[in-house]
């Protein structure tokens, strides 16, 4: 299943040593040593304390840190030669760390986690992101539980967000998978999941690890092959996620990683989404948590201003992109003052759509209609925004759940220009 | 060739002696014993048996530390082998069987209590310290049983219930008939059941307090074990006194020493758990002088349900008991074994003190009683049930009343491991009878009766065990189609070259062919493989190296043996050859379960 290459030597005798497991615990890392500990420790915990009958082994993916990140997460190992801290536990827990081959990638740590999976059987694998310092050590059990217990292939997370946190996914990502494959699920792009033993081997044996989108958006693929490859998806309420501070080159790399990846994701599954009309919801697991309304400094000014000038700068390459009537109507959004600003739902789905088909097209570069995605989704960010800036958290689902409509709605006009467009 | 043999005295027992019997029994150690053909007869009188060649006494028993050599198979003369056809096995037929036990390999075995009893507790609620119950025989018959076991080289250990009597003892029947009775502090007595109330309850499914009021003398009586079972009064010299004359009296007959019950109950303080006192110590050393000085040899074992920590006590500076039992090692084989994990044993054997040169530790792997989970955490303890004891039938106080090969699903492989690790980690292993064979259990019969069922001899009537009517059997046989005697029995093992029964007597064959397993050092290695437990024994340049499987899957596994450069390794069993060590890790792969002994040899 694994290719030789994505495992060392040095960590094939580590798996060796470990055997077959029941739950494979995944952290893929870079530079973590800041962040991680709190992380481990939740994991440890977690695991004593939800199953501390089940052969688990934590696996560290490494991206080459400089930091010592590695040496922390072996340190988390119990066993009978290095438990220093005393922690009581019933069984070995191994916890073992390979730098996998090549640069940084999300993609290839998920491969390698996903290739020891396979390798030591595991019935439940669960990824853990090394900056999710809110982390308790219950959400190991709400990932893997449904899983191990109840035979779904992938759980994915919804966790207790500040109401302006995710605007990505609530205003992107979610509602457009949503519309192309069915399943309402929240957080189809996600740090933390748990999928089965044998989403993990069949996802290994996916062509699209060989591609640019295995590297850098394996996880909306992995969401995506379970969906349609009809696995058992559930969705599981965790708990507060800590964001990390962000700046404004990250989201260029975040959308590459994730829009850019669901859009590739359209080119090979276009029989399958084309035939869907509607969407269907997926079974969500625990309680849910209230969204926090704690107020959000956001400098609108400065996003109306990214957006108008984006619109007007791009706008030879956003001629290519976008038909004439959207490019038009971008063009009196960016006109508006802040007080007035609104991007409506139904101009921004067919904004994303036309992307999505020029994306197909290859009308320029596929990179450059991502980047120049950008500065359109801050002016939806901005009118998101403003439309939910007084409301309650009942009243921006609402909003979210009005703009998946709308994006349901105008599925049609993305077959449309899937097809037409030159 | 024969030798004749003559009578020395009144207590002196004449047998004719071959000199090959003599080598096979071990009773001329290194000699040829052709070379010696003189007047050979065996003494059971004071001091222990001996051997008397031309009227001189030979110090062939009880040479100093025999016990570490050993290999203790463990009977209830009631279960073994019935005689005389009343249904309940006893010392006659115990002796007809000993050339049995003798072909097993063990060199000593432990009785369970044969004293006169109400047999309320299966004989540890005895009511004469100095008699055989009459269904097992008669004092006669327990000497010529002994003598026969000595003359196999066969040493006796039996039980000596110290802690508490029958309450149908005399003792105990004249402390309670009134308060002024001479032999009322002979018990613990008070005159309320709240006197040391730190103290833990052991019986819990059947016992609500370790106070019983007496209604005869109106007051309470102390009692750890079932409230029939008062507890003696070690604080009363006269008790100390009447209980080694007790022993001195089993000792002048002949046994080689004691296996001593309920240790840590022996004296009780308010405001403490009334469980290894200082002064109960003092009680013991005093019986281990009187022992050495009197019968030098004769071992005390102690039975002693505690953590390492608080066992170590009782070996003193090698002046309390000889040996003692490890309880908490054995649950953690067997959650070792089905977690596939080494971590319970490494971890309950690093928390073992070392104890003093002549001590020793007694291993085993299943006994009379229940296999007990008292000294193991919470979780380990639900873990062992819900693995080992799903039916709650099979369940008795805290723990689980089940036989070796029903606790292991009578897989061979598993059943082979464990015996493989009971006969080579530090300590002498104790096999319970029947276990040899794989015999199962009886879990519908109460108490730890199902773990007591009549040894299997054959598939005839009765399994062979006696040609009494079934219905008069002190218990019935085992007869279900797996490990009824008709499957599982001596008969049809003995004529299989690949038995239990046949590979139970090659291992204590090879265990016995090096000192190294009775009396070595120990040394864990810890190969990153978890699921491999591994270790090193080595006594002056005999090193053998011992490496077990506990997984159900083959496994690959790098043993770090630099310090053993340019040794070969011998393996045990099969004596084929294995590679030198050299200076990489070395590799070994091996089956489910499997094991291996080597020695080490530079050549």
């Amino acid at each position: 299943m694994a290719e030789e290459t994505v495992l060392t030597d040095d960590f094939l005798r580590q798996l060796i040593n470990v055997g077959e497991v029941d739950i494979l615990v995944g952290l893929p890392t870079h530079n973590n040593a800041r962040t991680i500990e709190p992380v481990i420790r939740a994991i440890q915990a977690g695991i004593l304390k939800c199953f501390p009958r089940e052969r688990v082994v934590i696996i560290n993916a490494d991206g080459g840190s400089q930091d010592g990140t590695p040496e922390l997460v072996i340190r988390a190992s119990i066993d009978d030669v290095w438990n220093v801290s005393k922690v009581y536990a019933l069984r070995t827990l191994h916890s073992i760390s390979t730098r996998y081959a090549r640069n940084p990638e999300p993609g290839t740590a998920l491969r390698t986690i996903l290739a020891a999976a396979d390798l030591l059987r595991a019935k439940a694998c669960v990824v853990v992101s090394p900056d999710s310092t809110t982390i308790e050590p219950d959400w190991l059990q709400r990932l893997v539980r449904p899983v191990y217990n109840d035979n779904f292939d992938l759980v994915a997370p919804i966790y207790r967000r500040q109401k302006f946190e995710g605007v990505l996914m609530r205003n992107l990502l979610y509602p457009m998978t949503r519309a192309i494959y069915g399943y309402r699920v929240r957080e189809p792009y996600a740090s933390e999941f748990a999928i089965s033993g044998r989403l993990a081997t069949d996802f290994l044996t996916k062509e699209t690890w060989n591609a640019e989108w295995g590297r850098i958006g394996a996880e909306i693929c992995l969401t995506i092959t379970a969906i349609t490859g009809k696995y058992r998806v559930c969705q599981s309420f965790l708990g507060t996620k800590a964001q990390p501070a962000r700046s404004a080159s990250d989201l260029v790399a975040a959308m590459r990683r994730t829009v850019g990846a669901l859009f590739l994701s359209l080119d090979s599954n276009f029989p399958l989404w084309s035939a869907i009309a509607d969407s269907q919801p997926v079974p969500t697991l625990g309680a849910q948590s209230e969204v926090m309304l704690e107020p959000v400094r956001v400098n609108r000014k400065r996003l109306r201003e990214m957006f108008a000038t984006g619109v007007a700068q791009l706008e030879p390459v956003l001629r290519s992109i976008l038909s004439a009537s959207t490019l038009s109507e971008l063009q009196r959004i960016a006109a508006l003052e802040v007080n007035e600003f609104n991007y409506p739902a139904d101009v921004w789905a067919k904004t994303v759509f036309e992307f999505a088909a020029s994306y197909h097209k290859c009308v320029i570069s596929r990179d450059h209609i991502v980047q120049a995605l950008v500065p359109l989704y801050r002016g939806r960010t901005l009118s998101f925004l403003l439309e939910n800036r007084d409301g309650s958290g009942q009243d921006m689902e609402k909003s979210v759940e009005s703009l998946c409509g709308e994006f349901e709605r105008l599925k049609p006009y993305l077959l449309e220009v899937w097809a037409d467009r030159k | 060739m024969s030798i004749k043999t003559k009578c020395l005295s009144r207590r002196t027992k004449v047998l004719s002696w071959t000199p090959e019997n003599l080598l096979r029994n071990g009773l001329i150690a290194g000699r040829r014993a052709d070379r010696y053909p003189h007047c050979y007869s065996i003494d059971v009188g004071a001091g222990g048996p001996a051997i008397i060649r031309d009227g001189t006494r030979l110090p062939l028993k009880r040479e100093a530390g025999w016990y570490k050599d050993a290999i203790i198979y463990q009977i209830h003369v009631r279960t073994f082998f019935d005689s005389n056809s009343d249904g309940i096995g006893d010392f006659h037929g115990l002796a007809q069987k000993l050339d049995y036990v003798q072909e097993l390999g063990v060199n000593a075995i432990w009785l369970m209590p044969f004293f006169s009893s109400p047999l309320r507790d299966d004989g540890y609620d005895i009511s004469d310290y100095k008699s055989v119950h009459p269904s097992y025989g008669t004092l006669e018959d327990f000497k010529t049983f002994l003598s026969s076991a000595h003359d196999r080289g066969i040493r006796v250990i039996i039980e000596m219930v110290a802690n508490h009597t029958s309450d149908q003892h005399p003792w105990f029947l004249e402390s309670r008939s009134s308060q002024d009775n001479p032999k009322r502090d002979w018990y613990v007595w008070s005159d309320t059941d709240t006197t040391y109330r730190g103290t833990r309850i052991i019986f819990l499914d059947t016992e609500m307090s370790n106070w019983a009021w007496d209604p005869i003398s109106k007051s309470y009586y102390w009692h750890r074990f079932f409230s029939h079972q008062p507890d003696l009064n070690y604080d009363n010299p006269a008790v100390c006194e009447e209980m080694w004359n007790v022993m001195k009296f089993w000792l002048e007959l002949g046994v080689d020493g004691f296996r001593l019950d309920a240790v840590p109950y022996l004296i009780e303080r308010e405001g403490t758990s009334c469980e290894n006192l200082p002064e109960t110590h003092e009680v013991i050393r005093e019986l281990r002088k009187k022992v050495d000085d009197q019968f030098p040899g004769a071992i005390l074992l102690a039975e002693a349900n505690q953590w390492p920590a608080d066992l170590r006590p009782y070996f003193g500076n090698g002046d309390e008991f000889h040996m003692a039992f490890h309880f908490p090692l054995m649950p953690r084989m067997f959650m070792g074994l089905r977690l596939e994990d080494r971590k319970p044993i490494t971890e309950i054997l690093q928390q073992t003190p070392e104890i003093p040169a002549t001590c020793q530790w007694c291993l085993f792997l299943r006994n009379h009683d229940e296999l007990t989970l008292e000294m193991v955490t919470d979780i380990e303890r639900d873990y062992m049930y819900d693995i080992y004891a799903s039916d709650k039938t099979m369940r008795l106080n805290l723990g689980i009343r089940r036989r070796l090969a029903p606790l292991l699903d009578n897989d061979r492989r598993r059943i082979e491991l464990m015996n493989g690790m009971l006969m080579s980690l530090p300590g002498t292993p104790i096999i319970y009878y029947g276990d040899e064979i794989g015999m199962g259990d009886n879990i519908y019969l109460g108490d730890r009766n199902g773990v007591r069922t009549p040894m299997q001899w054959s598939g005839g009537w009765n399994g062979g065990f006696s040609t009494a009517d079934p219905e008069s059997l002190y218990s019935p046989p085992i007869l279900n189609p797996v490990y009824g005697y008709q499957a599982v029995n001596v008969l049809s093992q003995k004529r299989t070259e690949h038995s239990l029964l046949s590979w139970m007597k090659h291992i204590m064959r090879i265990r016995r062919s090096s000192p190294v397993f009775g009396a070595g050092s120990i040394e864990f290695l810890y190969p990153a493989n978890h699921r491999v437990l591994a270790y090193v024994r080595q006594l002056g340049k005999e090193t053998v190296l011992v490496v077990n499987n506990l997984s159900s899957a083959a496994q690959a596994v790098e043993l770090d043996l630099r310090r053993y450069k340019g040794n070969i390794l011998i393996e045990m069993f099969g004596r084929n050859i294995f590679p030198r060590i050299g200076d990489v890790p070395y590799l070994l792969t091996m089956g489910p379960y499997q094991f291996y002994w080597f020695r080490l040899r530079r050549i």
